[in-house]
């Protein structure tokens, strides 16, 4: 059983292939199927950017914590950030319509949403951003 | 990521292979687009079909290259957007932007129509 695993990385993008790896490693130790991995990793990485970029403003020295546990019949991801941005409020709901539909950015929570239908917003204790994504395991 | 990028004819054709994440790879990408345009190719193919692993950022710059193609009274066609990247265009909806192929052949055809 897969319970408490963590992962901390600066706010760098060049820690994104890393976490990727990363929660590729969980999800297929964690009975995601193989073919479901891939879902699996964008979906988290939509919160991972997000979370360095909204929340720490890709500074190197605020740091991403990415927890993961085995829970009943699914698989839970946490992202936490040193932010307390909203993101429902911030980012709204892509992709719109029209010349909306050319924005180059604000896709990620739309696409996280569709790949792993349940993905929620709250505030740590400490009043910082945390995303939560449920990975359901088939 | 890798970027391989081909001439066939008139046709501008960049090939991207393996992961499109953020990060440097994707100015990369978005200066591929601007170049082309840049040297007078106005028909620009973009070939998926080496890309394991692609998220919103890479369907960003996407975006950014049909933009700027568009702008240049161009036209830019996807060719072989596997079955995941295929999802997220459905998604966003860019499936409503974005000509797709799985055929080269139609593909060209299609930029020179």
């Amino acid at each position: 059983m897969l319970t408490g695993i963590s992962l901390t990385v600066p706010s760098d993008e060049r820690m994104l292939e890393t976490v990727q790896v990363f929660v590729e490693s969980v999800g297929l130790a964690g009975g995601v199927a193989s073919d479901e991995l891939t879902s699996l990793s964008i979906a988290v990485m939509e919160l991972v950017r997000n979370g360095m970029k909204h929340g720490n403003s890709m500074n190197p020295e605020k740091p991403l914590v990415i927890r993961a546990d085995a829970l009943p019949g699914r698989l839970s991801f946490q992202v936490e950030d040193t932010g307390c941005w909203q993101p429902d409020r911030d980012m709204g709901y892509r992709p719109g319509e029209g010349a909306e539909l050319l924005d180059v950015r604000g896709r990620g929570i739309l696409i996280a949403r569709n790949l792993a239908k349940w993905v929620e917003f709250d505030l740590t204790p400490e009043g910082k951003t945390r995303a939560t994504l449920i990975w359901p395991l088939t | 990521m890798k970027i391989h990028e081909e001439n066939k004819g008139t046709v501008k054709v960049i090939r991207l292979i393996g992961k499109v994440m953020s990060g440097p790879d994707l100015m990369e990408v978005k200066t591929a687009f601007e170049s082309a345009v840049n040297n007078d190719f106005k028909r620009i193919l973009v070939d998926l079909g080496g890309v394991s692993w692609m998220d919103s950022s890479g369907l960003g710059v996407l975006v950014s290259g049909h933009t700027t193609v568009s702008r240049a009274q161009g036209k830019m066609v996807i060719l072989n957007a596997t079955k995941k990247i295929h999802e997220l265009f459905i998604i966003t909806k860019l499936i409503t932007v974005f000509d797709t192929f799985n055929d080269e052949i139609e593909a060209l055809a299609a930029l020179e129509g």
